[in-house]
């Protein structure tokens, strides 16, 4: 992350200075006919780069500037700041916490990975200076920010790295680093998953060279309750197994570990903020390849729960491999409510598309508390149903269950099938009593382009929610 | 469809009985004295069968004694629990075990008389068939049940609650029929043609044809439909039904897509399933289905129906990928697929239901994409809206008939996706939030009106049997919207 200082006194002519405009609002005297001649209102995530010298970035914070408007307009400046290594910020008229959302936001959208480029690396953003009234106070309130900006970052890192550098093993090496924060980590290893029975994990990780891993993260907190519970998806390459994937866009599939890292990432942000809710993270980590020790559709496998499941297609592995992980969380931690992560369907993708993910779960207030909490990072989810109808397709002929219904069994000559839908009804089974909620983030989790918080790449979605969500809602005894 | 009767609860001296029975309850009133006649030979059995009157529980005794030949127990489940549609789906599970009677009692004394009317409903909601096409079906495998006798403490309010409600199944039936029929023979004329039934319930029914649509200027409907040999129509349908006397207010309006047949044009569907689109008229079919029922029950309420007709035909004259249409609103629309082709035909008929008859609001069904199957299944309809409160109340009146529907998002970013090149619009915006996007293209022709969007094409057939309605055509929609008229905008 950038290095972010607060300071009085009016922004120098260098570096260049972002000059944060809400819409309607005067814009500042030496600036205002430039602004008028460009049309400029401070509409939101509206920029003008005026070159200068000195260089001023104008953003808008639209007509209702929120602590999320002035992280989008944040965003929206880091990504108009080009190759600028040094940026200010004119917060003078600005509250101190407004101040803080400009620069978290500013961090969100600089960031960057450049560690595979060999030669003409960008130059990139690394130092912001906050021009304020009140710098302690907005020193403070950046202070509040800042975990969950780097529980993001740190789903980000995790997620754009390719699947030949983040093995299973180097995904749970990197995650061991977190317990430099006062995580405690637990890494197990084919041997302690076959012991315990973890059939559904050792199943989709079979076809790989690269071994299965869960990895069980947990920060203690202080309050004397359960902890709340994170479960992530971490296939670190989905080629789809047997039942292969089509070629194209393949490629993309190295980021269906993006649940697994937003848990991560969350996990980042709770010890850096001295959460005093207890959580847990149980991240399922494996790669579907297709190998001779593949697992096949037709197989009956027993997950840890000792639940018997029918495999339909192996390119369903996601909702496998929750099975076990939730199975453990419930288990072994007795949570106060267990959160589930996962780039899981392309269903998802048609109901909801790029701009929401889909919302599922068996507790109302979990599932608002969860919708507010996206909401108010700009991570947006919307609720999906779990029908009788759901589950009933995944009755099996063989075992207790199908995981999911088969490709030709939909409407219209098979194509059409609920999908997210039926992973929901599936993971449920593996829930519990323990209120759940589940989100299936495939639309989500990267963007073709630049978006309202960051570049084209991967989004961390997830992280910023998660470690909201617990403020929100578990940082109280009851 | 059997004939509906009320009586006071005396025992049958033949024929079936049918006992609606309640979880755990003992034998009571009609169905004590049954067994009783019968010697306990009805407790006994059902004993015997494990019957526990469990939600759609059922047990089946033939020649229990007492002179009946068979008598159906049915489980309703628990009796704090029954509400209308546990009762409608108790009566929908007897149809099937009736088929083969002539006439049955149905012992429901032990019931609220309002419990009663529903379970009649449901008798004679599953009791539908479209047959029209069978010659040579074998006499014993043809259903005969005629007549059904409720048997209720209260027959006169018994009465009273089922007249409405057989004036929706009516109109439930009218939609079921338009829906099932095959496209060869419901083509947009025809299906018009059939709309002119509803004069005698009341209904003022007016068509227009191509040569007035093109006056209307109906670009995008017109387009749809060029490339059919069968004409377009569209189909007005007005009940005024409100108090007289008063200053008539505005009306509520529903809209109907009706693709008689959906080819997908020179973007031509893939072959397998393709016989389903013979119901692509599903929005129409139900909204003149909800003008017959709320016809039939004389609502007090102002209603207009429309229903844009066309066939969606690959051909020499068919439009094509990459033409421009004007719609009737003015906004031009690139036609980047032709199988988009229901937002198009809605576009043209809602503009022309906002000019001509101001709508206090607008309901829009249609079939309109497979990506809300992928999104919701069957169990919910999508349901799009501009309007909170109008999205509530279609959702509350949903639910208490049993046709749910799950409201889904609409907002910028995936208006953004429809934006076009060289046009207003393009008809379609990709994969992602398939629905959505087809959402959003409608939400530019209403004008800010309040509106509500339900997309069928997961609800509007069943590919099973489900608690009131045959494998088949469900007429989804029609008792949800005729609920909501009675609930909310009526006196």
């Amino acid at each position: 992350m950038i290095a972010v200082h607060f300071r009085r006194g009016a922004p120098g002519a260098e570096p260049p200075c972002v000059v944060p405009v809400a819409e309607g609002a005067a814009v500042p005297s030496g600036l205002a006919a430039a602004a008028a001649a460009a049309r400029f209102t401070g509409r939101a995530d509206a920029v003008l780069d005026l070159t200068g010298p000195p260089r001023r970035l104008l953003v808008g914070l639209g007509t209702a500037p929120t602590p999320l408007a002035h992280e989008t307009a944040g965003a929206a400046a880091a990504l108009a700041a080009g190759e600028a290594t040094e940026l200010s910020v004119a917060a003078e008229g600005v509250a101190p916490e407004d101040a803080a959302s400009l620069a978290a936001g500013i961090a969100l959208g600089a960031w960057h990975f450049d560690a595979l480029r060999t030669r003409d690396v960008p130059k990139r953003l690394r130092r912001l200076t906050v021009r304020t009234g009140q710098p302690e106070a907005a020193e403070a309130a950046f202070a509040r920010l800042a975990p969950g900006v780097a529980g993001c970052l740190l789903a980000r890192e995790l997620t754009v790295e390719p699947a030949n550098r983040l093995t299973t093993r180097a995904f749970a090496e990197r995650l061991e680093g977190l317990a430099e924060e006062g995580i405690d980590v637990e890494i197990h290893g084919r041997k302690w998953l076959e012991q315990h029975g973890f059939g559904a994990l050792l199943a989709v990780g079979g076809g790989s060279d690269s071994p299965p891993r869960l990895v069980v993260l947990r920060w203690r907190g202080v309050l004397p309750v359960p902890p709340v519970a994170l479960v992530g998806k971490g296939i670190v390459f989905d080629t789809g197994g047997v039942s292969i994937k089509p070629a194209a866009g393949m490629e993309a599939m190295r980021a269906d570990m993006a649940g697994a890292a937003a848990c991560a990432g969350a996990m980042l942000a709770l010890a850096r903020r001295g959460s005093p809710a207890p959580a847990v993270a149980v991240l399922a980590i494996a790669e579907n390849a297709t190998g001779a020790r593949s697992y096949r559709p037709g197989d009956v496998i027993r997950t840890a729960s000792r639940r018997t499941v029918e495999v339909i297609d192996t390119d369903a592995e996601g909702r496998l491999v929750l099975a076990d992980a939730l199975h453990h969380a419930i288990t072994r931690f007795r949570p106060r409510a267990v959160i589930d992560l996962a780039t899981l369907t392309g269903s998802v993708v048609t109901a909801l598309g790029h701009h929401r993910a889909g919302l599922f779960g068996t507790e109302a207030a979990l599932m608002a508390a969860a919708a507010a909490a996206g909401e108010a990072v700009g991570e947006r989810l919307w609720p999906l149903p779990i029908g009788a109808r759901h589950r009933e397709d995944l009755a099996s002929g063989i075992a207790d269950l199908r995981q999911c219904a088969p490709a030709s069994s939909g409407a219209f000559g098979g194509r059409l099938v609920p999908d997210a839908c039926h992973a929901a009804a599936f993971l449920r089974e593996f829930a519990g009593e323990v209120p759940w909620a589940h989100l299936d983030i495939a639309g989500v989790d990267t963007a073709e382009a630049p978006h309202a918080l960051g570049p084209a790449g991967p989004t961390g979605f997830g992280a910023r929610l998660l470690d909201r969500l617990v403020a929100m809602r578990f940082e109280q005894e009851t | 469809m059997p004939d509906i009767a009320f009586v006071k609860p005396a025992l049958p001296r033949s024929g079936a009985l049918v006992l609606p029975l309640t979880e755990e309850a003992p034998l009571a009133g009609l169905a004590k004295q049954a067994d009783e006649a019968a010697g306990g030979a009805i407790a006994r059995g059902l004993e015997a069968a494990k019957f526990k009157g469990r939600k759609g529980q059922t047990a089946t005794l033939w020649a229990p004694g007492a002179g009946l030949s068979k008598v159906v127990a049915i489980g309703l489940g628990k009796a704090a629990d029954l509400a209308a549609t546990g009762a409608e789906a108790g009566g929908g599970a007897i149809a099937g075990p009736l088929a083969q009677e002539r006439e049955a009692v149905v012992a429901a004394d032990g019931l609220a008389p309002a419990l009663a009317a529903s379970l009649a409903l449901g008798v004679l909601l599953k009791s539908y068939r479209f047959d029209r096409y069978r010659t040579t079906e074998k006499e014993e495998d043809k259903p005969k049940l005629e007549r059904v006798a409720v048997a209720t403490s209260d027959a006169t309010k018994a009465k009273a609650a089922f007249a409405p409600m057989q004036a929706v199944a009516d109109g439930v039936f009218v939609t079921r029929d338009l829906v099932s029929e095959p496209p060869n023979v419901l083509t947009p004329a025809e299906c018009a043609e059939r709309c002119k039934a509803l004069t005698k319930l009341g209904v003022e029914v007016e068509i227009l044809g191509p040569k007035e649509m093109r006056k209307l200027g109906f670009g995008a409907l017109l387009g749809v439909a060029q490339g059919s040999a069968n004409e377009p129509r569209m189909v007005v349908m007005k009940w005024n039904g409100a108090a007289k006397g008063k200053k008539p207010g505005k009306p509520v309006a529903f809209i109907g897509k009706g693709v008689t047949f959906d080819t997908g044009g020179i973007s031509i569907k893939p072959a397998g399933g393709m016989e389903d689109m013979k119901w692509d008229m599903a929005g129409a079919g139900t909204v003149i289905g909800l003008m017959a029922a709320l016809a039939g029950r004389k609502a007090k309420a102002d209603v207009v129906g429309l229903v844009g007709l066309v066939e969606n035909m690959p051909s020499g004259t068919a439009q094509r990928p990459g033409d421009v249409v004007t719609t009737a609103s003015g906004q031009t629309v690139e036609v980047i697929n032709t199988d988009a082709e229901g937002r198009l035909v809605l576009a043209d008929v809602i503009h022309y239901c906002i000019e001509k008859h101001d709508p206090r609001f607008m309901v829009d069904l249609a079939t309109l994409t497979g990506a809300i199957i992928i999104a919701l299944g069957h169990e919910h309809a999508g349901l799009f809206s501009n309007d909170d409160t109008l999205a509530q109340r279609i959702e509350a009146a949903g639910k208490a008939v049993g046709e749910a529907a799950w409201r889904m998002p609409l907002g910028e970013a995936y208006d953004k996706q429809i934006k076009s090149d060289i046009a207003d619009m393009k008809n379609v915006g990709g994969r992602p939030g398939g629905s959505i996007t087809a959402a959003q293209f409608i939400q530019r022709f209403v004008q800010g009106r309040p509106w509500a969007h339900l997309d069928i094409a997961g609800t509007a057939w069943s590919n099973k049997d489900l608690p009131t309605a045959p494998k088949g055509a469900t007429a989804y929609g029609v008792r949800m919207l005729d609920r909501l008229v009675a609930e909310y905008y009526e006196g």
